[in-house]
């Protein structure tokens, strides 16, 4: 894996793993409910500027799984405690996802979480209108269909998706949707106290989203732009909840144009 | 032995078509309420209480009711109304629960207070069995199917103690906090009304009743399986120092009777579109089955005892997805005349050797005309055949047992 090492870092109590690649200033990217892909090709382009740290959640991947990891909070909780232990605070972030939620908790708990922050198609807040899905009663294929908007623009397609899952990868795949579950269960995928409390955050903070988002209604990104004072907001036109994987390149340039 | 009477309450004015056009192509959870007319809710309501009433007269000795959710499968949702009615319109059978499912509870102090009621205005009669529920019934909730378990646990542990630990006290739980457990209602029964668990032999839940003498009722399990899971309860029970006979488990059936074999082979396909709905569409696993519902437990006892339980030829799927005659040469639905469902019974009896016999019979499409048919019937011929296997075989059932009755956690 070009530039990248997989490590094992023993926090509160338990093993984290961690895709660690690149040379420059820390850059802490957070994935989302699906778990952790590993270093994507967004991941190896970021990691031309920075050292990229992408951890796999508590309960996802080869990462223990703490009892007492039950909520979002615990979870930003936790990877506060990583940041302090492994010198990361005040760092820059991106979260995709759940991952840009996470990532809002940990603004919202602290001011010296992170120097830059981008949320990418973060759940968090309720939107007003559409409804966040809920892909806890759907199937895994369901939800593969309903993240991409143009599957045929995936450059790495046939790499994450084109075979089958070996049994293995479904294991593994099974375990990350419990962590979710655990994770964002009630209220789905959503703190009703999140907006209000983001109204502490200073940091720059890009807010970025699919045009075509069918998992996290783009409306969301208005809504984390009217709560974090400051922040931009860029939509990437045809593209689904994922643009770090259907659409790297524009991506990448975003993100490396902000960071 | 003891005999009670089933069935689900099943609604069945919806097509095929219906649920192939609904989400996900599911009969539960997800199947519109649009498809439900409350007119025809009305009519089936009072048709199946009045089915039950008849079951007391023929002289089965327990009615046993069951709930689920969001599904035209089981009109039973809210099982301790329909209870509640019984317990008062009825004299001498028992009410048996089957169960009400815990998790889903956010206040099981409230279900400790009804199931009082129910006690009561039965004169006592109340078998109050609880259940895990399927995904579905989190699902509809929306209670974590992670805690599942675990919830199932705390309620019950919960319930029994507000029941026979005079209030007020506090509970402050990992699932449930009351600052104030004092409900001034409490059972009839002393210590408390028997508690039997129906399942599909988890072992967990096996074990888990194996160590409060509770009885397990086995859904429909194949026979094989069934003494590998009976053989789990029984090492169980032996480590606490008793030893299990019939009283410990039950078994439910799908039993049903015409005056000919003909006839009610006819008639018994209308089961066909019961438990699964017309249109026998499987469920979603993601409804049945959410991840994390299941045991996760990587305790290598529980590992062991689920490699023991033989694999049952109609698992995946169930016997909802399999052929008619498939499941009647199988024995795994009993439907004929008197005469020959009294003679397949013997031998399922004879191998399974259940104390409590859960006769399941009619659903899906069966008419009332048929099914009080059946009843009468079961009444005439049935059931004092029945009677007498089961003292021939020695199935003693709970209430038969001399010393300690099964169903009372030690308390």
């Amino acid at each position: 894996m070009l530039n990248f090492t997989e490590e094992t870092i023993s926090v509160a109590g338990g093993n984290l793993q961690v895709y660690k690649g690149g040379s420059g200033d820390p850059l802490l990217v957070l994935h989302g409910a699906g778990g952790n892909a590993g270093p994507r090709r967004y991941a190896q382009a970021l990691a031309e500027q920075f050292t990229v740290y992408l951890p796999s959640h508590p309960g996802y991947g080869k990462s223990d799984r703490p009892g007492w990891v039950e909520s979002m909070q615990d979870l930003a909780c936790f990877y506060t405690w990583f940041q302090e232990q492994e010198g990361l605070e005040n760092v820059r972030a991106i979260g995709f996802s759940m991952g840009g939620w996470l990532a809002a908790e940990m603004l919202s708990m602290t001011g010296h979480a992170f120097s830059k922050v981008m949320l990418v198609g973060a759940a968090g807040i309720k939107p007003n209108d559409g409804e966040i899905t809920d892909i806890f009663i759907i199937s895994p294929a369901q939800v593969r269909d309903l993240v991409y908007h143009d599957p045929s623009q995936v450059p790495e397609w046939d790499e994450l998706l084109g075979t089958d899952p070996t049994p293995e990868q479904v294991q593994q795949a099974e375990g990350d949707r419990e962590m979710a579950i655990r994770l964002t269960w009630r209220p789905y995928m959503h703190n009703p106290r999140l907006p209000a409390k983001l109204g502490r955050v200073s940091v720059p903070t890009h807010i970025l989203w699919g045009e075509n988002d069918n998992l996290v209604p783009v409306e969301c990104a208005g809504l984390y732009q009217q709560a974090i004072a400051g922040s931009q907001v860029t939509v990437i036109p045809n593209c689904g909840h994922s643009p770090q994987i259907e659409k790297p390149d524009d991506f990448v340039q975003a993100a490396l144009a902000f960071l | 032995m003891f005999l009670m009477r089933f069935t689900e309450r099943a609604y069945v004015n919806y097509t095929e078509e219906d649920v192939r056009n609904s989400p996900n192509e599911a009969v539960r959870l997800t199947f519109s309420n649009s498809n439900f007319n409350p007119e025809e809710g009305h009519y089936l309501y009072n048709m199946y209480l009045d089915e039950y009433e008849y079951s007391e007269e023929v002289g089965f000795d327990g009615l046993m009711l069951n709930e689920h959710h969001n599904t035209p499968t089981c009109l039973g949702a809210t099982m301790n109304l329909e209870a509640a009615i019984l317990a008062r319109n009825t004299k001498k059978p028992k009410i048996v629960l089957l169960g009400n499912p815990l998790p889903i509870f956010d206040n099981p102090i409230r279900l400790a207070e009804e199931l009082a009621e129910i006690d009561m205005i039965s004169g006592g009669r109340l078998v109050s069995g609880f259940v895990r529920g399927t995904g579905v019934e989190s699902l509809a909730t929306n209670t974590n199917p992670l805690h599942n378990r675990a919830r199932f646990e705390e309620a019950h542990d919960l319930v029994i103690k507000t029941w026979t630990t005079p209030g007020p006290f506090r509970w402050e739980g990992d699932h449930y906090h009351f600052r104030v457990v004092n409900p001034f209602q409490t059972p009839l029964q002393k210590p408390h009304p028997p508690v039997w668990i129906p399942g599909t032999g988890s072992p967990e839940t096996l074990v888990w009743c194996a160590e409060r003498n509770y009885p397990y009722i086995f859904l429909e399990t194949d026979p094989q399986g069934t003494q590998d899971m009976k053989s789990i309860y029984t090492e169980a029970a032996r480590e606490h120092g008793y030893e299990p006979g019939p009283e410990n488990f039950g078994y439910l059936v799908r039993i049903h009777v015409q005056d000919t074999d003909e006839k009610a082979y006819d008639v018994g396909k209308g089961y066909m579109v019961g438990n699964i709905g017309v249109g026998r569409i499987p469920l979603p696993r993601d409804y049945a089955s959410p991840v994390g519902y299941g045991s996760r437990s990587d305790d290598p006892r529980f590992l062991r005892l689920r490699e023991q339980i033989r694999s049952d030829p109609f698992r995946v799927g169930g016997l909802d997805s399999a052929h008619y005659d498939e499941i009647l040469d199988s024995k795994r639905w009993i439907i004929g005349s008197p005469e020959t469902v009294v003679s397949q019974l013997r031998e399922v009896l004879s191998y399974m050797r259940p104390g409590i016999l859960a006769v399941w019979t009619n659903d899906g499409s069966i008419s009332h005309e048929d099914t009080m048919r059946c009843l009468e019937l079961m009444g005439q011929e049935v059931l004092p055949a029945l009677r007498e296997i089961g003292e021939e075989l020695e199935l003693t059932d709970p209430f038969q047992k001399e010393g300690v009755m099964p169903g009372l956690t030690a308390v």
